[in-house]
């Protein structure tokens, strides 16, 4: 919301400095987001009037004007197209340096034709963002006048406000704020025509019919005749342009000036579309529809709300949609005479439904959905048809047509104790008492330590305590808020749910931790044979971003793509992966090179590489991995496995399916993915053995598909409870082993716990290991 | 003859050279040796006078061999050695040294601040429903501040939480006050996506309930962060804004150093505020107070660290990631 200094110190005729405005305005959490320093209208333009217009020789689109700047007739060449005798707008003479235009004016030959200066928009003047037309001023303007004196410029403040703060949306609620803040007086724009609110005994000839007083709480018709609908006066331009608007004409720029000093929305109709003077209120209709005052043609929902009139045929037809936006064709238009000004009280809810339905924002909506003061409309009314009169020639007829009446707030039951209670800030009473009084508030001491405080109509956010208790800080000041400790009997424990451990094992084994989008596309998913998406976006950021992703390695695989130049790539990801549930995984990712350097031969990444991260992993948690053979869709079908940790399976690793890693522009890599938490074993001390170990190795030669684990068990089993380890130390295939087998080297390690063991005792076991091997078909290696 | 031995010691270049000499002179056949075996044939007076000086001779070659065959040796370890010399200035054969993401070393930064100062670290789940990211949190229906909250919606009609806070509806649910708990985590809303803006980003989230608990508290919670990140010499700003779960809500701001233009500001964190008394009720809490208070990491990491672009944290290049070695 836009609030340019000059407009707020018309309503607060003690403004400060803008430095201690912007630092108050902060400080009352009507939060200033920019400060931006307007420029009045150039030098060296004058208020000058259009005399005659003849057409350019040679052109279909230049005229030639002859206007009248004051001091005399001078032809300009114009391709305005609303270059027309009786115009009066702006010339700019020779010499005038345009914002908007980036030259200097001077005297030029257009076709033959001597043009002695340029006339003006509104762009190119740099007032406002209109080049349709050259900028159209008022009588008010005298002929002659330098522009930059009658169009100074401003500096307007930016602020951020709240969706709480509704009553805030206008120069007065933020002149409100700022005046019980400092403790100043307020200039109400409104005290000139508190005593013309209109009599509803003099018939105006209007009258009110509203159907859905829930959502149309208060209505009031104002009729002002006799008006001549033009531009506005430069000061209402002025004001309009300094908050980005685009001044129309008297009347509807009238609407908005008190649509942003009240904060009060209004729209004058055309009276003659009111058939016997009756304005309506009520449901459209199915298959009703409105084109808008921006040209909108829009399709009615039973939902809506509009303003309608009489009609021969319809019965009733829609004439503006109600809180939203005017109709079009009944609407003030240039030659008005007469016009019936709705100023009304429209319910947040429904107005936020129908703009959202047509997909509309307006400073109407924006304001109704956020509150407006519900006892506004017959003084908003008033302002704006004073103004109007004012400002378009008009007479405000002295009756008045309206629905509904003002609503009084509930009283808010309130402690003054308890702000020191819930902010800790020492306030007294009395200062409480006045703080709250100057925001609006009445408040009625009915018992020593409660007050009744009624908040003031506009306060839509005030309805319970502790936003009293807000406002009582708010004025007193936030900043004053101390700093303690609380004493809490509370002792946390000492989990880890962010998993810190394993993220800090991960990177002290080298990896790089990588954090990818939880969001993803369906075709990524299917190129990486992950598990199709189960959650699905409504309204998506794009098909890349449009599923919850089903697995981290996906993410993986695409950094690893972005990373192909990288030799040795190390990557993993814990994060939230989204099937029939939410379930925390961790991926990992290797591929290249794991061990080396750049003038010698590196260790090269394959699967026991991997297998001995996960291993080494796992060790530290103190929990045995193990691999058992098994398929996935994006896995190689011989290299892949499911990883079986302290005996539960939570997840799977290998390499790459190579046609995943084709669709990846990927050579061989290696990826697994894990459930979260990996299951941890507290460590409980076992004593350290004393006796030496014995050891014997041995060379079996086994059929080439017959996997390590398998043989192992053959040996554990055989070899009897003495055995303390079972180890592979070399895995052999050519001659002169067998085609189709290979040799494989385990070493045996035997103990007893409490004392050594005998050559024969160990030979008596490796017997029984070497019969139990030949009895699978196996043969020993000499 | 002691110094022809002697220089035939020294000249002695290997331990077979030396023995060589040890044999010329102390062997069985020996210069020496002959020399003892002659004194038996020389009188008894002779005898002794040459006796010691043979001895002394004796002695003297023998010493000298020991000490060549030292020095030998000493030679022998040094050229073996030697011959193990390594071109120290080649590179390092290594796996290269891994990196926490930026995001969660900043996230343990502060996780390690809110630990020391007795709060317990809660997740929870980041795809949630309108009852704890709105609803439960007092955003009345069709209300603008939702509006603030640009939510992506699923097609079931779940959401992607828009912040943390949902997990103060679930930790409270679920336990009794007085607890102090922080929340951090992956949060997410529909806006446009530039430099400074992502759909994606991580919120940390405190909440203290207790029975009495009050502002000042909650901005001595913020001070201690603050402080235990900036140094004693930062200080705290509370703004009053609005947020629906708290009552009275406030903004935080910092002062600190900016890294880059080494100005001394404002750096604006966060929202934070006492809980709303509708979001207690929503959870069955009755005579407690509380304050929450929470903010973006993805800020604070990107002015502290420099970070330019909020996407770059989220491609996955090994050139952005490596570079967040040893940050916090």
């Amino acid at each position: 919301m836009k609030v340019p200094l000059s407009w707020l110190a018309e309503l607060l005729p003690a403004l400060p400095d803008v430095d201690t405005v912007i630092a108050r305005l902060d400080a009352l959490g009507l939060a200033v987001d920019g400060v931006e320093v307007l420029e009045g209208a150039p030098a060296d333009v004058l208020v000058a009037e259009v005399i005659k217009v003849r057409p350019l020789e040679g052109s279909d689109r230049l005229v030639v004007a002859t206007v009248d700047d004051g001091t005399g007739a001078r032809d300009v060449v114009s391709g305005a197209p609303n270059t027309a005798p009786g115009v009066r707008t702006a010339l700019a003479r020779p010499g005038a340096r345009l914002p908007g235009l980036d030259a200097v004016v001077a005297v030029r030959e257009v076709m033959g034709e001597r043009s002695e200066g340029m006339l003006c928009s509104p762009r190119e003047l740099g007032l406002f963002d209109h080049a349709g037309g050259l900028l159209a001023l008022g009588d008010d303007a005298p002929l002659g006048a330098a522009l930059a004196e009658l169009w100074p410029g401003d500096t307007v403040l930016e602020l951020e406000l709240t969706p709480n703060r509704g009553d805030a949306f206008s120069i007065l609620g933020v002149a409100r704020d700022l005046a019980a803040d400092l403790g100043c007086a307020l200039a109400h724009p409104g005290e000139a025509v508190r005593d013309a609110l209109g009599d509803p005994a003099v018939d105006d000839g209007l009258r009110v019919e509203v159907e859905d007083p829930k959502r149309c709480a208060r209505l009031v018709l104002r009729r002002v005749d006799d008006v001549r609908v033009g531009p506005s006066p430069v000061w209402v331009q002025r004001r309009l342009a300094s908050l980005g608007l685009r001044p129309r004409n008297n009347v509807v720029d009238v609407t908005n000036y008190v649509t942003f000093e009240l904060g009060q929305p209004s729209h004058a109709y055309d009276l003659r579309a009111l058939e016997g003077g009756v304005l309506q209120v009520r449901r459209a209709r199915a298959g009703e529809s409105l084109v808008t005052l921006n040209d909108d043609a829009l399709e009615l929902d039973p939902e809506d709300l509009v303003i309608a009139v009489p009609d021969e045929r319809a019965g009733s037809r829609a004439v503006g949609l109600a809180g939203v936006i005017g109709g079009r064709d009944d609407s003030v238009r240039s030659d008005t005479r007469s016009l019936a000004l709705e100023v009304a009280h429209f319910a947040p809810v429904g107005v936020r439904r129908t703009a959202r339905r047509h997909r509309l924002v307006t400073d109407a909506h924006y304001r109704f959905e956020r509150g407006v003061d519900p006892n506004l409309p017959p003084l908003a009314a008033a302002r704006a048809a004073a103004l109007i009169a004012a400002v378009a020639g008009g007479r405000v007829h002295d009756g008045v047509s309206a629905f509904g009446a003002d609503v009084e707030r509930p009283a808010i039951a309130f402690r003054p104790a308890r702000v020191a209670f819930l902010t800790a800030l020492e306030v007294p009473p009395s200062e409480q008492r006045a703080a709250l009084e100057r925001l609006g508030c009445a408040v009625q001491a009915t018992q020593p330590d409660s007050w009744a405080v009624t908040p003031p109509s506009w306060r839509f956010d005030l309805g319970i305590e502790e936003d009293l208790i807000e406002e009582v800080a708010r004025l007193h000041g936030f900043d004053r808020i101390g700093s303690t400790v609380p004493a809490m009997d509370f002792v946390p424990p000492s989990d880890d749910p962010t998993h810190r451990r394993l993220r800090d094992a991960l990177v002290g084994a080298g990896l790089l931790e990588t954090i990818s989008y939880a969001f993803t596309g369906e075709a990524e998913l299917a190129a990486a044979r992950a598990a199709a998406p189960t959650v699905r976006l409504a309204e998506p950021q794009g098909t890349e971003r449009a599923v919850m992703r089903t697995a981290l390695y996906p993410g993986l695989l695409s950094a690893a793509r972005l990373n192909h130049a990288v030799p040795d790539l190390a990557l993993f990801e814990v994060g939230r992966v989204f099937g029939d549930e939410e379930r925390e995984r961790l991926a990992l990712l290797l591929r290249g090179e794991r061990v080396g350097a750049t003038w010698r031969a590196p260790v090269p990444v394959d699967f026991y590489v991997l297998k001995g991260l996960l291993e080494q992993l796992a060790e530290g948690l103190g929990q045995p991995l193990e691999v058992v053979p098994a398929a996935f869709p994006h896995l190689h079908p011989g290299i892949a496995g499911a990883i079986s940790w302290g005996g539960r399976v939570v997840g799977s690793m290998g390499r790459v399916h190579p046609e995943v890693e084709a669709a990846f522009e990927l050579g061989e890599t290696f990826v697994a993915e894990l459930d979260l938490p990996l299951p941890a074993r507290a460590p409980a001390l076992e004593p350290v053995p004393r006796q030496p170990y014995a050891e014997r190795d041995l060379a079996v030669v086994v059929p080439a598909a017959l996997t390590y684990a398998e043989l192992a068990q053959v040996c554990t089993d055989a070899a009897g409870d003495l055995l303390v380890s079972l180890e592979p130390f070399d895995v052999y295939v050519g001659h002169p082993v067998a085609a189709d087998h290979k040799s494989v080297a385990v070493r045996f390690r035997f103990r007893h716990a409490a004392r050594a063991l005998t050559d024969a005792e160990v030979d008596a076991r490796m017997k029984e290991v070497i019969s139990a091997l030949a009895s699978q078909g196996y043969t020993i290696r000499a | 003859m002691l110094d022809e031995a002697l220089t035939r010691v020294r000249a002695a270049r290997s331990p077979r050279e030396l023995q060589e000499v040890r044999v010329a002179y102390l062997g069985r056949k020996g210069a020496v040796t002959e020399r003892l075996k002659a004194l038996g044939a020389m009188a008894p007076e002779a005898r002794r006078e040459a006796g010691r000086a043979v001895n002394e001779l004796k002695r003297a070659i023998e010493a000298a061999l020991a000490a060549r065959a030292q020095e030998l040796d000493a030679d022998r370890v040094r050229a073996e050695l030697e011959s193990q010399r390594l071109d120290v200035t080649l590179p390092g054969v290594r796996t290269r040294a891994g990196a926490h993401h930026l995001l969660t070393q900043v996230t343990n930064k502060l996780l390690d601040v809110f630990r020391s100062l007795g709060y317990q670290v809660v997740v929870g789940p980041e795809l949630e429903d309108d009852h704890h990211n709105f609803a439960a949190l007092n955003f009345p229906e069709e209300h603008p501040a939702r509006d603030t909250q640009d939510t992506f919606w699923t097609t079931d009609g779940r959401l992607l939480r828009t912040h943390t806070s949902p997990m103060q509806v679930r930790y409270m649910r679920q336990h009794r006050p007085p607890f102090k708990v922080v929340v951090p985590g992956k949060v997410f809303r529909n806006e446009a996506v530039d430099a400074t803006h992502e759909a994606q980003f991580h919120q940390l989230e405190a909440l203290v309930v207790g029975e009495r608990v009050t502002m000042a508290d909650m901005r001595g919670a913020i001070a201690a962060m603050a402080t235990a990140l900036l140094g004693a010499s930062t200080r705290t700003r509370l703004q009053p804004t609005y947020f629906p779960f708290v009552e009275p809500g406030a903004e935080f701001a910092v002062w600190w150093t900016h890294p880059k233009t080494g100005r001394e500001e404002w750096l604006e964190l966060g929202g934070c505020g006492m809980v709303h008394p509708n979001v207690f009720e929503a959870v069955g809490y009755r005579g407690v107070t509380g304050f929450a208070f929470g903010f973006g990491i993805e800020r604070l990491a990107m002015v502290t660290y420099g970070v330019s672009d909020i996407r770059d944290l989220y491609r996955g290049d090994v050139r952005v990631l490596e570079q967040f070695r040893g940050v916090a």
